[in-house]
């Protein structure tokens, strides 16, 4: 069955059974998350509808996070505060943007937030042994 | 006069943190300090954007929470920070 899937680091939206192994765009390696129908078209600025559960989320950035460097943190309280306020935010604003982060109502600038966003960039996480996103949904293994 | 604002939001672990240490602050410091929620409060949200200017090149260029501002000095902190770093900000 066709998914959506969504690049977190250049925001490429792959349609398909699998996702790309290496995105066509950023080149970068395992770098696709599936995403809700609804997430894709808000994406590619088309109304969304379909809407993605707090589990289906919570399965997908396991998997993707399974074939990464990093994992999702083992801290199941700070998990569940950052999932509340995604779902808040996807409810609200129509995508699930980071809940420790404000969006300032440039699109293109609050595509970045989207989680997951890509925090291979952060200074939390770049080159830092127990590096974590900024929000510290995940965090690099050791 | 010297506001000191803290832009915070409900959902976030780093802000939750922070909070005891801003209690322990005003208790033994004698400040006070406005605390802003901003994913829930547009107000506030609209507030913390006025002073995008100010704050994002203190924060990797971004809003982030939770953010200190210093509304007479401009001094921002950006995320957790030590008890003592927050007295030092304060204090100024």
């Amino acid at each position: 069955m066709k998914k959506f899937w969504r690049c977190f680091v250049c925001n490429d939206i792959h349609y398909g059974v699998k996702p790309p192994e290496l995105c066509p765009t950023c080149r970068v390696l395992n770098a696709y998350v599936e995403i809700s129908a609804g997430e894709a078209r808000r994406m590619m600025g088309l109304p969304a509808e379909g809407g993605f559960s707090r589990e289906k989320f919570g399965e997908a950035i396991e998997a993707f996070a399974a074939q990464n460097e990093f994992r999702v943190n083992p801290d199941s309280e700070r998990v569940n505060t950052l999932l509340d306020g995604l779902a808040a935010n996807e409810e609200k604003h129509g995508l699930r943007y980071c809940p420790c982060r404000l969006i300032s109502k440039d699109f293109a600038e609050d595509s970045k937030l989207v989680c997951p966003c890509n925090f291979l960039v952060h200074e939390t996480y770049k080159g830092v042994e127990q590096g974590e996103c900024w929000c510290g949904l995940f965090v690099r293994r050791t | 006069m010297k506001k000191l604002i803290l832009f915070h939001a409900r959902e976030c672990p780093h802000c939750r943190k922070m909070m005891p240490l801003v209690d322990r602050l005003e208790k033994e410091e004698g400040v006070v300090m406005e605390r802003l929620e901003v994913w829930h409060d547009e107000k506030n949200a609209d507030l913390m954007r006025s002073y995008k200017p100010i704050l994002a090149p203190k924060c990797e260029g971004q809003l982030r929470t939770p953010t200190f501002f210093n509304t007479e000095t401009n001094d921002v902190l950006c995320g957790e920070v030590p008890y003592e770093t927050l007295k030092d900000w304060a204090k100024k």
